[in-house]
């Protein structure tokens, strides 16, 4: 297969000529991936999947709203549906979807994003399987260019700097992480062999815009913080309504000015923090990186300052009305072990613990260029964007009115 | 022709023929001209039919029709019965009736009085004047059911016989007549079995129940219903093997014989009963137990006409502990519930077992059909629950259970559950569980002893809160339920099996029964592809019902059931053309495989010896 070069690629999308296929495009960053190559001009194909309650299109319809797209930049859009596990969708897409036309471009985001063990089949499955199954679509179309959406936490656990290299071996905190380092090893591989150009991009943990505050999910970051949100929820409510039994069994009261004090103790270690960069952020360092860097390469989307969990408690606290949570070592636990509380809070925080005293630092040299030739610097994520994002995700109902009914 | 409400005839149609509204099974008491009257037309249940009749054209205003509006006092118990299991509230219906007849008397509209022939003055002569009728409109309530594959038919006459004397009388009369006759337990069949056009049997004066404690046994009548009887064990502390709660004792014993999820340790079948008493075809009457009496207890392969019409089961009891409870035991996949179910079998863990789906349990636990789609939902995709294990037994059992899978939702733990369903399904709750990347599954965290206290405080589980999904005006009527222990009593609940009627809440219900070997999962989902496939490929509505062991796990029942709203032409289409596809699909995988056996050949051989139909010697 004859590829183009960097020259002729460059032409084609000076031109408008070029198109770009996304998979994943109903996700959070790939649905901002395309909507921004869109605004800038670009032809898109969403790769999509219908849901149970609606068809593909419908659900990227509903995200071109969502985004605000003009009509010209729908016109550029259109949607193929199918899935990365299906071998078949791929000779189906080469033989003549015809919405799929000539790609010249890939933009795989599709990925499963669990972390827990008991999912291993399907995170194998979509980030080792399904990667496969778009690599061999590249391979026999003409694409040139895969961008290839990885993670920071291909890093696997361990302190330190982490630089922009490939991770040939673990040890790993978790499937996500070893399968998304398989995956890049493997991108590698066949993008060589294809004589396709790669470029890995690895965030570390997205969050919403941190200027408007919107998002379209709502874990990460925002998990521990609505579990919070509920817990207080349910003992206000049995406060007010119900005399508040249950909440003084678990030392829940309110306090004279109104607010909430849940007693829960969050471990955390001395050092390290949570590495936080926000959507908009995320998408600017791609659309630079994708348009100087060619000739590809890994890069770090990171934030080189870390937020400690103690500063992430206080801005919660102060924001919804909560006393009482507190970050302890881990020697306060074996003096006075968890509650039902604690326990309960704990083991929703279980999945995010390693990447919330995360001791890695990311490096960021391949990108250094681009960004400082755009002027791109990684936002703080302070107490301001915090309070933005969150009256967001309240008034989104935590993604449970996210769109319109 | 009276005006007709379009909305109350709508309702009416709808009527399933559950026959719940002639059990006092919420103790509301029943509708009051019913056990007076006895006849199906004086129950909310023929009055859905008379309405219909009239809104279809079908019935004349009659004698019996004015009366039965006129007996109607619009006091509402039947909207708490037809509720609790369909979903719908039958008096706007009985006051559209009632209006009818008003404006037809006003308009001083015709009454046919049909007059008395010589075949029912000789029935009167039987069973005295008021327990026979020939008037069309209590004919027409007993001419048709919801079974969408046959029209109405009508009988000539009615018949209540009294006793068994005069059950065999009117058998020797119907031979002497020529006329055919089919007997009605309760007014109700779902499978188009009980109509004819000569005399319809319908039994509901023969109530008669007697306990004979050192015997274990108990006698009814053929009037006696499922609940009644069961109510009638529990009070002494003893429990049958039951069937659908509106079900008759003797007429489910007949038909396909007793099962439940009970039949894992109860059998089926013979199992059930000590003796049974049978008038003959010639009028003679015989008990089974009889060494001349023909022999029924053999199982033969066909199908094969009933040994009569019975006028008394005696009935097995069954010693109970005081310390039974409920379990259910979630399982995310099919196999890992049927193998679970099968050892609980195999190793005489428990009394009753069933693996239930998500559909199944969903109906059961809620009040509302909303709620209970949301439940549905939620369950595999919130909790990562499909299928559940259900059972009850004594404290060793679950002692044993728990050892086995040690997350269980146990009696305490499902009655808040119960209790707070409608918050149980509230959307913020629901996403963060859905986020949840722990380690363990959802409802393992869910059923941990130590998140007990906070899973009250988040659902509040209170007779408000339960009932709190339902319409206002049955507000009242929930609340006092849900204050009642037995209502979120696993126990009480299955062995009286009033929820389980809440299965055709949505549609109409075609249960399909196969008994199987649980121990080849191969063969099980041959049998659960092939109903969803047939299913699909006619566009119908499907869904597993459940799956019970019986004999010590050699072989289970399994229900998958159809659904379609029989009142709609393009779905009877649908079902008429899907039925003809199973019955030999089934027959050439029984054919293949030991222990598969379509229920349908057991039909009026349930007083048979299991062992004919579940094994193949
Ligand atoms: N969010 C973060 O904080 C973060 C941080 C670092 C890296 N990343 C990386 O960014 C990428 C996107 O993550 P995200 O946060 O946007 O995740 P997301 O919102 O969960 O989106 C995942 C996307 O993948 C699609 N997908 C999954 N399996 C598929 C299949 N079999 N066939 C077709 N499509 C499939 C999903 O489609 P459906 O909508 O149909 O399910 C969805 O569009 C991933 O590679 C992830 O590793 C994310
Ligand atoms: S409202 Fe009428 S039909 Fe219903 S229970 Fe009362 S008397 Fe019977």
């Amino acid at each position: 297969m004859m590829r183009i070069g960097a020259e002729e690629l460059q032409e084609r999308r000076a031109a408008g000529l070029s198109r770009v296929l996304i998979t994943g495009g109903t996700g959070f960053l790939g649905s901002h991936i395309a909507a921004a190559l869109l605004k800038a001009g670009c032809r898109v194909t969403i790769l999509a999947r219908s849901s149970k309650r609606l068809p593909a299109r419908d659900r990227v319809g509903r995200l071109a709203d969502w985004f605000g797209l003009e009509p010209a930049a729908r016109e550029r859009l259109t949607v193929a549906e199918g899935d990365i596990l299906d071998p078949g969708w791929v000779v189906e897409a080469m033989n003549g979807t015809p919405a799929l036309g000539r790609v010249d471009e890939i933009v795989h985001c599709a990925s499963d994003t669990s972390f827990s063990e008991r999912k291993r089949p399907e995170v194998e499955a979509a980030n080792i399987g399904g990667l496969r199954n778009v690599l061999d679509l590249a391979a026999r179309s003409a694409c040139s260019f895969f961008h290839h959406v990885s993670t920071a936490f291909v890093a696997g656990a361990r302190d330190g700097l982490c630089r922009e290299e490939w991770v040939e071996s673990g040890p790993f905190t978790n499937v996500y992480e070893e399968t998304k380092a398989r995956g890049e090893i493997q991108a590698r591989d066949i993008c060589r062999r294809e004589g396709i150009r790669l470029s890995v991009y690895r965030p570390s943990i997205v969050y919403g815009d941190s200027r408007t505050g919107r998002t379209l999910r709502f874990n990460a970051l925002y998990y521990p913080v609505k579990a919070a949100v509920l817990l207080r929820d349910i003992y206000a409510s049995d406060i007010r309504e119900r005399g508040g039994a249950k909440a003084a069994a678990m030392g829940v009261r309110t306090d004279p000015d109104g607010r909430v004090h849940l007693p829960i103790r969050i471990e955390v270690g001395p050092q390290g923090g949570l590495n936080l960069v926000p959507i908009d952020h995320c998408v600017e360092v791609f659309m630079a990186l994708r348009e100087e860097c060619l000739g590809g390469g890994i890069f770090h989307i990171a934030n080189s300052r870390p937020k400690r969990i103690e500063d992430i408690v206080g801005y919660a606290e102060r924001y919804f009305g909560i006393r009482g949570i507190e970050a302890c070592g881990a020697e306060a636990f074996e003096t006075r072990p968890r509650n039902a509380l604690e326990r309960l809070y704990d083991s929703h925080l279980e999945a995010y613990r390693p990447y919330m005293q995360d001791l890695r630092t990311y490096e960021i040299r391949n990108s250094a260029p681009a960004l400082a030739k755009r002027g791109l610097a990684c936002p703080e994520f302070n107490e301001d964007v915090f309070r933005r994002c969150m009256a967001f995700a309240v008034e989104a109902g935590w993604g449970t009115r996210l769109f319109p009914a | 022709m009276p005006k007709i409400d379009r909305s109350a005839a709508a309702t009416a149609a709808q009527c399933r023929h559950y026959a719940m509204c002639k059990i006092d099974y919420l103790a509301t008491g029943l509708c009051p001209s019913g056990p007076e009257k006895h006849f199906v037309t004086y129950y909310p249940q023929g009055r859905m039919d008379l309405y219909r009749g009239l809104a279809e054209g079908r019935v004349p205003v009659t004698e019996a029709l004015l009366d039965a509006a006129d007996t109607c006092t619009l006091c509402g118990i039947c909207d708490g019965q037809c509720h609790f299991v369909t979903g719908m509230q039958p008096t706007s219906v009985m006051r559209a009736l009632k209006d009818a007849v008003e404006e037809h008397r006003r308009e001083k509209g015709e009454i046919v009085r049909p007059a008395e022939d010589e075949t029912l003055r000789r029935l009167r002569a039987i069973v005295g004047r008021d327990w026979a009728s020939n008037d069309p409109a209590v004919l027409w309530t007993y001419a048709d059911d919801p079974f969408p594959l046959a029209g109405p038919q009508l009988p000539l006459y009615v018949v209540l016989p009294g006793s068994r004397d005069e059950v065999a009388a009117i058998v020797r009369l119907a031979n002497e007549r020529d006329l055919p006759y089919a007997v009605r337990g309760n007014g109700g069949s779902v499978f188009g079995f009980v109509f004819t056009d000569g005399i319809v049997l319908d039994m509901n004066r023969m109530r008669g129940i007697e306990i004979d404690l050192p015997n274990f046994c108990a006698a009814a009548e053929p009037g006696v219903t499922s609940f009644e009887l069961q109510q009638e064990a529990f009070r002494h502390g003893l429990r049958i093997n039951a069937a659908e709660p509106a079900a008759t004792v003797c007429g489910n014993i007949v038909c396909t014989g007793t099962f439940s999820t009970w039949s894992n340790v109860y059998g089926t079948a013979a199992d059930n009963f000590i003796d049974m008493e049978f008038v003959g075809r010639d009028g003679r009457v015989f008990r089974l137990n009889d060494k001349a009496a023909p022999n029924h207890f053999a199982f033969e392969h066909r199908v094969a006409p009933s040994p009569g019409i019975c006028t008394k089961a005696f009935v097995k009891l069954h010693p109970t502990t005081a310390d039974e409870e409920g379990l259910l035991v979630p399982f995310e996949g099919f196999d890992e519930a049927v193998r679970f179910a099968r050892e609980l079998g195999q190793r005489r863990i428990g009394l009753a077992v069933a693996v239930l789906g998500a559909h199944y349990i969903a109906g059961f636990l809620s009040p509302d059909e909303t709620l209970a789609q949301d439940l549905k939902a939620a369950l595999p995709e919130a909790l990562g629950v499909n299928y559940m294990v259900f059972l009850t037994g004594d404290s060793h059992a679950r002692e044993a259970v728990r050892k086995m899978s040690p997350a269980v939702i146990d009696a305490d733990l499902l009655r808040t559950l119960m209790l707070g369903l409608p918050k149980l399904v509230e959307p913020q709750w629901l996403e963060l569980v859905r986020g949840y990347q722990g380690q363990e599954r959802p409802y393992e965290l869910l059923c941990r002893p130590e998140m007990r206290p906070l899973v009250e405080a988040a659902l509040q589980p209170s007779p408000e809160t339960a009932s709190s999904c339902v319409p206002e005006t049955l507000r009242p009527l929930y609340r006092e339920l849900y204050r009642r222990p037995e209502m979120t009593d696993m126990v009480w609940l299955n062995m009286h099996r009033i929820v389980s009627a809440r299965m055709s809440r949505r549609k109409h219900m075609f249960a399909f029964l196969v008994y199987l070997p649980p121990d080849n999962p191969a063969v099980i989902h041959e049998i659960l592809d092939g109903f969803a496939g047939v299913a699909r490929s006619h566009g119908i509505d499907h869904d597993f019902g459940f799956l019970t062991p019986m004999d010590l796990g050699k072989r289970a029942i399994l229900e998958y059931d159809y659904y379609v709203d029989h009142t709609d032409p393009a779905e009877r289409e649908k079902i008429a053309r899907a039925l003809p596809e199973l019955d030999p699909w089934l027959d050439r995988l029984a054919e293949r495989v030991p222990g598969v056996m379509s229920l349908k050949y057991v039909f009026s051989q349930g007083c048979s010896r299991k062992d004919g139909f579940l094994y193949r010697v």
